[in-house]
């Protein structure tokens, strides 16, 4: 397999997207990559994902190939009403997590009903 | 699956990520043996396998999983994989006492229990397996029994 390619090639990471009333959060797979090096950007609505991946190679010939390495690649397009401000990120053992805080003006809000 | 706009868009969006996961399995490099009976992607976790002289090394992506999640063993002529991977629960508890009112626009990260068998191609010695799984990628490395190792021969000259 030409390794030096590796790098260029980018992957979809597979995601769940909660919509939690208070935030947004949006966990993705990306298995490999470094995290110290994963770029989160919110920019006119749009969250966008950059996770890059060290290129590696097992040692030896290459037996059985499932899948291919690269950088993972996504973006959201999540709308106005969130706060850039509060996004934040973390990814542990290959699963990045991002919460996406609405701006509190338009969150959800309960309106308890009295009674006379 | 789940719609996450009203209107056409949502359409428009699945025809998108189908194109996507379609071009990504064009775009993947296909074994070198052909592709397998079963589609790659229906078993989990997908492998990478190499041979070298001293080694099986099998490469798997376990995102989310801890070392104590999986379960390694040598059984036969087969490498087999276990483990689990617990997904979120459908309603998370919110701060209140009431489960928060949630709503999954995407559901694409498996989850439940798996196994998957590889076959070895040469004996390897099961006593020497060993296993590591950083930032989700698991490599396990199978040394060969010392028959199935390559040896040099010297040729002697008279």
């Amino acid at each position: 397999m030409a390794t030096e390619t590796q790098t260029e090639l980018t992957y979809r990471p597979n995601v769940d997207i909660c919509d939690c009333g208070a935030e947004v959060l949006i966990v993705a797979d990306v298995p490999g990559a470094t995290p110290d090096a994963i770029d989160v950007s919110f920019d006119d609505g749009v969250l966008s994902v950059h996770a890059p991946v060290a290129a590696r190679t097992l040692p030896g010939r290459i037996l059985q190939q499932e899948y291919g390495i690269g950088d993972y690649r996504r973006s959201f397009k999540l709308g106005d009403g969130f706060d850039a401000s509060l996004i934040s990120a973390e990814c542990r053992r290959g699963v990045l997590e991002i919460h996406v805080p609405r701006l509190a003006a338009v969150r959800p809000r309960k309106i308890a009903v009295r009674t006379a | 699956m789940p719609a996450f706009h009203a209107g056409i868009a949502p359409r428009l969006e699945d025809l998108r990520d189908e194109f996507d996961r379609l071009w990504t399995s064009l775009t993947a490099a296909p074994p070198l043996h052909g592709w397998p009976a079963t589609p790659a992607e229906r078993l989990f976790p997908a492998v990478n396998v190499s041979e070298s002289d001293e080694a099986i090394l099998v490469e798997a992506e376990l995102p989310g999983l801890d070392a104590s999640d999986v379960d390694i063993s040598v059984a036969g002529d087969e490498l087999v994989l276990r483990g689990s991977r617990t997904g979120r629960p459908e309603q998370p508890a919110g701060n209140g006492e009431k489960p928060a009112a949630v709503t999954w626009h995407r559901r694409e990260r498996g989850s439940g229990t798996f196994e998957r068998r590889i076959e070895l191609p040469v004996a390897v010695d099961a006593t020497r397996v060993e296993a590591r799984l950083v930032d989700g990628v698991l490599t396990v490395t199978c040394p060969k029994a010392p028959q199935a190792q390559p040896r040099k021969v010297a040729v002697r000259s008279s």
